[in-house]
């Protein structure tokens, strides 16, 4: 298992933990809003709860509050590559 | 705004999805010809299961009817309500220009009997297949019985009244009761009705404790009330959103007044006691009828309740006779498509609107050979001129309730 | 001139107070009903704390029939309904059963038994395609969120409309409200109002886990639930029923029945924002309380006390603040507000009638029940929550407020009997 999340990986769990379609080149070029995509606070405590079981190892606090994917990838990233 | 006393609340949209159609018209064309479309229930991990025929919705796309989040965060009960409440609204022609105007003027009122079985059953399966870990955000918003009220109102702006009616099947009219108040009560608009998602495996499991349910496995054969075959309900999902709103308002911005909400009333006669749901039954007719200050004579047709449980078709028939006679037209396309628990009345009460308009009194699929002393519209629909129809419901927990609905020529008021 | 509604028995089940005296006493003694969880072990969840009710339901009059039939939270609403009707002095075989009514709400009626019979029939989560042999024989029961208002119907012989009302959290205050309008506008002259739920089971307490909106301070328990505290972090989980005889005053006075008080007002709004968040400004929580006023002919400078909804979430207590403020204006300044939840947790249907009985209590006491556990404010929250001490007050028009899960934003006003004017 890689420990590094991409936004390939993002996309994916946001179709399946929120229901929203998002191609992964579009979250890499535009950096788009949660808000805007229309992922909402459930949908990211959905990504992070899937995220946490994945991994196996809990995710920092603030990823359930970040604003965009790229927030969102430097926070849970930086928590796995510490090791947390 | 005017005084309470001067409201009166009617119908300016309906939306349907139904086993027999997922719109108005397709429900229509079907109830009208007396299509019936009940079947084997075909839907997954529910082909073992005694409860063998039911009627399912499969003219329904709900990714072609709801933005993709709502597929993965509500249940299909919910899906079916977005649904048809968007169908009700663009019937009425209240779009969001309208409604964002003045969002507290319009309101949400559903009925639902069994909430979001399905969901509920995936988020279980979670639970106690992987650890309580697995159970996603969701499942607190889409399994209970609320959901679907509230994923309207939000979706739609409406922050008028909104209410949820966790009724048995007469909690369908009760809703639509619910409704007609909030307007006399100076409320715009409430968009209203039921829909129901129950044929899901646990969900129908939970069912076959209900000793009224048939467990026939001839889809013609299965729901027959008031003959002397009958052999219990046939379940069903679907139902239908309705736009209730005041008269005054409605003729205001040239809105089309369907029909009126004229009376209503309820009573209860206990869980399966169905001898004495008859003296329940008349007293909710009395009652509605009262209220809607029109004699019994009146009536021109009813819709039946029809459990299909011989002692309670016995007591819905003679509880037509107490109070209206022998001699009025009665029908119940339900026959064709099954009872969608609170969905049903709700459908019940768009096909006596419909009736209504066409002048065509809708057949009882599959029901022939009445053994009761009733006029019971079978075979073909029936051509007659109708002002003033009443529909009756009674549920599995002991509820009656009764609606009348009026015709309104345009531009009467 | 419309009809109005007396409030003339009331019955509880509660955590630390089953009955009303005992209910009472928790209340004023300030004393908390939050514990480790005991009903299954919760090893594994976020939240392992909860306020659980020590409930016999055959101390309480069932009969083994009953107890085997009945989910626990219509077990709740059974004997809080006796307590209810003996309280009011009525003889349901003297009154005419067509004049009377129920109206009770739950958040989520049956899922205790409906999870407890899942686990059997899908051999422990494993099989998609249930075997429906293993289901227990009153399952369609819990099935069915009607059956609580059928069963209390049965019991006390109400042929007139009889309703399950299921708003989510504001369930209770619905279901009185309601209650209130079907006597008020005169489709029943007795209703038989109230809610019950008991939820305290792994799936519901799994559900709050993963949108962590209960408190994981499962160390100290009695502590936890801090509405209002800057230290807040979630609501506890509770359960329990309460049941209010709400009866039309003529009807009342004609048979020389106690009169507690008077129901004034009631309305509710959908925030149409979203179906777990709230909104910092709290207008639509407001308007419901204006409106409730405004029903009960009452400006808000007569509001004496506020029951809030008061969670101990984050979001909550600072929407509820603006929206008591909004509503209330400078006044809120100087009107006490507390939240029972601190002692008897969020039951979460049930809690807006428990807190509606809280609210008679303080009326027939003139005593304003505290917020235990609040111990440092938050600057978002600068109203007098009645930090954990009851307190004497003079009180004759109480509000009390709740917020729900899909929007739904409640208020209910009661009076001390007494003559309208404005």
């Amino acid at each position: 298992m890689t420990d590094r999340i991409t936004v390939e990986e993002l996309a994916e769990l946001m179709k399946k933990s929120a229901g929203v379609t998002v191609a992964p080149a579009e979250l890499r070029a535009n950096d788009p809003g949660f808000d805007s995509l229309g992922v909402d606070s459930l949908g990211l405590l959905g990504i992070v709860g899937e995220l946490e079981n994945r991994y196996g190892t809990p995710m920092p606090p603030d990823a359930e509050r970040s604003k965009t994917p790229r927030q969102f990838l430097e926070l849970v990233n930086s928590a796995l590559m510490t090791g947390a | 705004m005017s005084g309470p006393h001067s409201r009166r609340a009617v119908i300016t949209g309906m939306g349907v999805i139904a086993p027999n159609g997922a719109s108005t018209d397709t429900f229509w064309k079907a109830t009208r010809e007396g299509i019936g479309v009940l079947d084997r229930v075909t839907r997954e991990g529910c082909e073992h299961l005694p409860l063998r025929v039911a009627g399912e919705v499969r003219d329904f796309d709900p990714s072609a009817a709801v933005e993709e989040r709502f597929l993965v965060q509500t249940d299909r009960f919910t899906h079916f309500a977005m649904a048809a409440a968007d169908l009700a609204l663009e019937e009425a022609r209240l779009g969001r220009t309208v409604t964002d105007a003045a969002p507290f003027s319009v309101g949400v009122v559903t009925a639902a009997g069994s909430g979001g079985g399905e969901f509920g059953q995936r988020e279980l399966q979670q639970l106690w297949g992987k650890g309580s870990r697995y159970v996603g955000p969701y499942q607190s918003i889409a399994w209970f019985y609320a959901a679907s009220t509230g994923q309207i109102s939000i979706r739609r702006g409406f922050k008028g009244p909104c209410s949820v009616v966790a009724g048995d099947e007469a909690g369908g009219l009760d809703a639509l009761a619910h409704a007609a108040r909030a307007v006399r009560r100076g409320t715009d608009v409430i968009v209203a009705g039921s829909t129901e998602a129950p044929l899901a495996p646990y969900s129908m499991v939970c069912q076959l404790g209900y000793d009224e349910l048939s467990t026939e496995s001839d889809p013609t054969r299965a729901y027959r009330p008031f003959t002397s075959a009958a052999c219990g309900f046939v379940p069903a999902e679907g139902g239908a959103m309705l736009v209730v709103e005041d008269e005054h308002t409605a003729r205001e911005r040239g809105a089309q007044v369907r029909a009126v909400l004229a009376g209503h009333a309820a009573t209860f006669t206990g869980a399966s006691r169905w001898e004495e749901s008859r003296h329940g039954l008349a007293h909710a007719v009395r009652g509605a009828l009262d209220e809607a200050g029109c004699a019994p004579e009146e009536i021109d047709v009813v819709f039946a309740d029809a459990l299909g449980v011989p002692e309670a078709d016995t007591a819905e028939a003679l509880a037509i006779a107490d109070v209206l006679g022998t001699r009025v037209p009665v029908t119940a396309p339900k026959t064709g498509i099954g009872r969608g628990y609170g969905a049903a009345p709700v459908l019940d009460a768009v096909a006596a609107v419909l009736a209504m308009e066409h002048g065509v009194i809708p057949p009882t699929p599959n029901v022939f050979d009445i053994c009761h002393d009733l006029d019971l519209v079978t075979g073909r629909a029936r051509t007659a001129e109708l002002r003033t129809a009443l529909v009756l419901s009674r549920g599995l927990m002991g509820s009656n309730s009764a609606l009348v609905l009026q015709r309104r020529a345009t531009g009467a008021s | 001139m419309s009809r109005r509604v007396a409030v003339t028995g009331i019955g509880i089940v509660a955590p630390g107070g089953i009955g009303v005296p005992a209910f009472w006493d928790l209340l004023a003694a300030g004393r908390t009903a939050t514990r480790g969880i005991t009903f299954f072990d919760p090893a594994g969840l976020r939240s392992r704390i909860a306020a659980e009710c020590d409930f016999d339901p055959a101390a309480g009059g069932l009969d083994a029939e009953q107890i085997a039939r009945c989910d626990r939270y219509i077990q709740f609403a059974l004997v809080a309904g006796a307590e209810a009707v003996r309280d009011a002095g009525l003889d349901m075989e003297r009154e005419n059963p067509w004049r009377v009514g129920v109206s009770l709400g739950t958040a989520v009626g049956g899922t205790t038994r409906l999870e407890h019979d899942y686990v059997l029939v899908s051999h422990d989560g494993e099989r998609w395609d249930v075997d429906p042999d293993r289901a227990e024989p009153h399952l369609h029961r819990a099935f069915a969120p009607s059956t609580l208002a059928s069963t209390v119907a049965e019991r006390f012989r109400a042929r007139g409309p009889v309703q399950t009302v299921s708003t989510g959290c504001t369930s209770g205050l619905d279901a009185v409200g309601y209650a209130f309008h079907t006597v008020q506008e005169g489709r029943a002259d007795i209703c038989i109002a109230g809610a019950s739920d008991s939820p305290i089971s792994p799936i519901t307490m799994a559900c709050f886990d993963a949108i962590k909106a209960t408190s994981p301070n499962n160390d100290d328990p009695a502590h936890a639930s801090r509405p209002f505290d800057a230290d807040r972090d979630g609501f506890v989980m509770g359960e329990g029923g309460a049941v209010l005889v709400l009866e039309e005053l003529e009807h009342a006075r004609a048979r020389g029945a106690q009169v507690y008080c008077e129901l004034g007002g009631y309305a509710t709004f959908g925030n149409a924002y979203h179906m777990t968040g709230l909104t910092r400004e709290g207008l639509e929580m407001a308007k419901a309380i204006e409106a409730a006023l405004d029903h009960a002919r009452l400006d808000g400078t007569a509001i004496d006390y506020v029951n809030a909804h008061g969670s101990g979430t984050q979001q909550n207590d600072r929407h509820e603040t603006a929206a008591v403020k909004r509503a209330l204006g400078p006044h809120a300044y100087d009107t006490p507000m507390s939240s029972i939840k601190s002692m008897v947790g969020h039951s979460l249907g049930a809690i807006g009638a428990i807190e509606l009985v809280a609210c008679v209590l303080a009326l027939a006491h003139q005593t304003v029940p505290p917020t235990a556990n609040y111990e440092t404010p938050d600057p978002e929250c600068d109203l007098d929550y009645v930090p954990r001490t009851a307190r004497a007050r003079k009180l004759d028009s109480v509000l009390s407020v709740g917020s729900g899960f899909g929007g739904f934003q409640s208020a209910v006003v009661l009076t001390r009997p007494r003559e309208k004017t404005r």
